[in-house]
């Protein structure tokens, strides 16, 4: 199933677009009824409202080997469901910030309104889109990607997202500080749990080499992870302690 | 997974739409080497009789536990399939979709290799999807036989009416004094000519004295609770707060007469340029007199959207395409996108009425297209045998009007077909202006959770197959509150809405889909955002645990995206059925395991 790439073959990115079924769904099937072409690289899964799409589905797809992500619901105060599709512009605003942490770049996640009436604009939206996703190239494989989905699924980071939805006043940058901090913190302990569970119990020195995470911050999130009943030292090896999974 | 998925996969051809590009056959040899496929085949068409019939026999004869057909769009024909496996005995939500005709075939026409790879994609995203399907069973809501019916215009009137006779309590909620609408401010109505006042009068009666309707006049809507069957409304009359406890509502909040600003075509500037409606009351107070000549100009603040299909270059014409080409840079005239469907039959209606007063008078109308469906032909006809004259004018060179040193009206229009310009000068300057949404249209929308469309009127759940539904159920649209109708139009579409209405009402319950939400208690920590972010107020935490109330939850998912704890998941649409699919979609090999 694999396509060999011969030397002249241009470059055909994977596009997963994620519609809602009331408006952005219908618009695709309205580009269908009208018959306006558009290039074959986007896969529609269909989901009832933009508020469904979770923020380890979007990941899940980068991890996957999605070129690029769209999210494409309906207009605001269009949703079928009255605000789903504003519980997704805040949660949009946050999964950047993780992709931009992962390295990922933030222009392949796409999110864009389409009524059940703009078929044409949904085709436009799909040649568009695979344009700039052409220009952008192949999405680079991160292996900290496992480790954000894992952390979006922890509540320290849900909780920091839920924050976004209900209202609460945060000073804006402040907010973006705790969001980085809380991100950067998870995923690591994410990437020091797959790397014991790959591996082993391991050295706080393995740890690090085997995460390019400092032992500094490693030390800090033993003592959380502990805390936590997550890792636990299950041996000693050179003087240190062994840490295994829970 | 209790039992080992068994899956059936039947590729339509839909006769050429999909057959003629994407290669069904290698799309059906594809699918049968597909996990957990135990049989695939491919149909002229698998909507037709035959096609279900295969599905169902095919379901035995296999033993297929999960159905998946690839052909056209869930949003029409998944009920349709849905019905087979039922009668086959399968649980309809084992049944599963791939759409491979909007998404694939229509769109990619002069691909055919790029568009059979990309059915085979998509099938395989079903194929994956389905494996995770669960058998659902449906929640049942009860209905209350009492409806709510908002505005009493020709629209309300008819709605309620339907109903009572029916036997349903109404509640006919009216924000202004009277009732009648916009239909008591005319004065006869077109083709007929039968005077309004006449028609609405018995109606109004009729609502007036009929035991099951309730009349709140001086009322409006004030908050909206609840859902199907079972809405919490609060109206307020003159201050008063009423609760009303209904099962269904139908909308015919109507529209307004657009009202022109001061300063177009003069109108507000000379007492004698005046709006279709005002020239109805002249006509019914007898004060028109016998004027020489009354111009009417159509489409006055309406089907000003885009103007498509002009290039100058199809005027050769140098002297047209100067004029064009000053209007095009000109600032557009502001209003409405839409044509109002209405303004030329109403136009016709009064020009006739003038002419049966006054035949002497000279009666033009001014329009860049005329619009007379249906029997209104004949009715265009009529006016043409009375020496009403039409002059087709530019869509973007809109005529001109100003006054005469002796305060009459002088309009300057540019005729299109005999491709010069006119100069009349008038006595009256009639605007025919379109039907225009409500203002608090947006507030009506919000509190009922209903879309408006781009028109900025209620909008039906889909313009060709349900026109009286609304994307909530148990609300429907009468009248002109989903876009302009005329009366008959009006009377269709309310009783339409009651119909609609009734027929809940008359089943006393309806299953909802089995889409909601569930809540896992065992993680719930009952922190509440479920409860803050969800529309409709299913979530409710007790005794620190949320409890979902099955018949408010619509599905939408917000909650189980957001939920910190995970606990909450979407029956249907939970994480492994939709990641199973995405995963499909980008790792051919690797969705055996079906989601990670």
């Amino acid at each position: 199933m694999v396509e060999v790439m011969t030397e002249k073959a241009e470059f055909e990115p994977v596009i997963v677009a994620f519609c809602c079924n009331w408006c952005a769904y219908a618009g695709a099937d309205l580009a269908g009824t009208s018959r306006l072409e558009y290039p074959t690289n986007v896969r529609i899964v269909r989901v009832m409202c933009t508020g469904r799409i979770d923020p380890t589905f979007i990941l899940s797809a980068f991890k996957w080997g999605a070129d690029g992500v769209l999210v494409a619901g309906c207009h605001p105060g269009d949703c079928h469901y009255a605000k789903g599709n504003y519980a997704m512009e805040k949660r949009f605003n946050f999964v950047n910030e993780v992709l931009n942490h992962l390295g990922i770049e933030p222009e392949r996640l796409i999110l864009e309104w389409i009524s059940a009436g703009e078929g044409a604009k949904f085709a436009a939206l799909i040649r568009d889109v695979t344009r700039k996703i052409k220009d952008l190239g192949p999405s680079p494989f991160k292996k900290t990607t496992d480790a954000a989905i894992e952390a979006l699924k922890m509540q320290r980071l849900r909780w920091v997202m839920g924050i976004s939805q209900v209202g609460v006043k945060i000073d804006a940058e402040r907010y973006n500080v705790v969001v980085d901090n809380v991100m950067k913190d998870e995923i690591e302990r994410q990437m020091m749990i797959n790397a014991i569970k790959e591996k082993g119990p391991l050295t706080i020195k393995e740890i690090s080499e085997a995460t390019d995470i400092p032992p500094s911050r490693i030390l800090r999130h033993i003592i959380a992870l502990r805390k936590a009943g997550t890792i636990s030292e299950v041996g000693e090896k050179e003087h240190g302690y062994l840490y295994g999974v829970t | 997974m209790k039992e080992e998925p068994r899956l059936g996969v039947f590729v339509c051809h839909c006769g050429v739409n999909i057959g003629g590009v994407v290669k069904v056959p290698e799309v059906v040899e594809y699918a049968k080497n597909l996990p957990r496929v135990a049989y695939a085949e491919d149909n002229i068409y698998t909507c037709s009789e035959a096609g279900l019939d295969s599905i169902k026999e095919s379901i035995k004869k296999y033993k297929l536990n999960r159905v998946i057909v690839a052909s056209c769009t869930p949003r029409t024909h998944e009920p349709l399939f849905r019905s087979a496996c039922i009668e086959a005995g399968l649980n309809p939500y084992l049944f599963e979709m791939a759409n491979i005709r909007e998404q694939c075939s229509w769109v990619h026409p002069k691909e055919p290799e790029k568009a059979t790879k990309k059915a085979k994609d998509v099938v395989r995203m079903a194929v994956a999807r389905a494996a995770w399907l669960e058998p659902q069973t449906e929640p049942e809501v009860e209905i209350k036989d009492s409806a709510m019916v908002i505005g009493a215009g020709v629209a309300g009137l008819t709605s309620a009416l339907t109903l009572a006779n029916q036997g349903f309590k109404v509640y006919l909620v009216e924000k202004e004094d009277k009732i009648g609408g916009n239909v008591r401010r005319l004065y006869k109505l077109y083709p007929t000519m039968e005077e309004a006042e006449k028609i609405l009068g018995p109606v109004i009666e009729a609502v007036k004295k009929h035991k099951k309707i309730e009349l709140l006049t001086s009322t409006s809507v004030e908050e909206v609770g609840g859902y199907v069957g079972n809405f919490n409304v609060t109206v307020n009359q003159k201050g008063e707060k009423i609760p009303l406890n209904v099962g269904t509502i139908i909308v015919a909040c109507g529209a307004l007469n657009y009202q022109p600003p001061k300063g177009l075509y003069q109108y507000g500037v000379y007492d004698n340029v005046l709006t279709q409606l005002e020239l109805d009351g002249m006509l019914r107070k007898g004060k028109l007199g016998k004027p020489e000549r009354v111009i009417m100009i159509q489409c006055v603040g309406g089907r000003k959207g885009e103007i498509r299909g002009y290039q100058l270059e199809s005027f050769p014409k140098s002297d047209t395409a100067k004029l064009l080409r000053k209007v095009l840079k000109a600032k557009k005239e502001e209003g409405w996108p839409y044509c109002s469907r209405i303004c030329c039959m109403n136009a016709i209606k009064n020009a006739i009425l003038i002419k049966t007063v006054s035949p002497e008078t000279d009666v033009i109308i001014l329009y860049s297209d005329l619009r007379v469906y249906k029997e209104y032909e004949d009715f265009y006809a009529r006016s043409r045998d009375l020496e009403v004259k039409f002059i087709k004018f530019l869509e973007i060179v809109t005529p001109e009007v100003s006054e005469t040193p002796d305060k009459r009206l002088k309009v300057l229009a540019y005729d299109m077909l005999a491709g010069r310009e006119a100069e009349f000068v008038a006595d009256y300057v009639v605007l025919s202006t379109p039907l225009i949404p409500h203002k608090d249209e947006v507030t009506l929308a919000r509190m009922l959770k209903i879309p408006i469309s781009p028109d900025g009127f209620l909008m039906e759940a889909h313009l060709k197959l349900r026109p009286v539904d609304t994307a909530m159920d148990g609300i429907y649209l009468a009248g002109a509150a989903s876009g302009p109708k005329d009366v008959p139009e009006t009377i269709i579409s309310a009783k339409a809405a009651a119909a609609r209405a009734a027929i809940l009402m008359a089943n006393k319950k309806m299953s909802c889909e089995a889409i909601t939400a569930m809540v896992n208690e065992d993680l719930c920590i009952g922190c509440g955002l479920c409860e803050e972010l969800c529309p409709f107020g299913a979530p409710r935490i007790e005794e620190g645990k949320s409890k979902m109330i099955e018949a408010l939850c619509r599905g939408c998912g917000v909650c189980a995206a957001e939920c910190p704890r995970m606990a909450i998941t979407m029956r249907h649409y939970g994480d492994q059925q939709v990641l199973a699919q995405v995963e499909a979609a980008l790792v051919p090999e690797g969705f055996k395991e079906g989601g990670s």
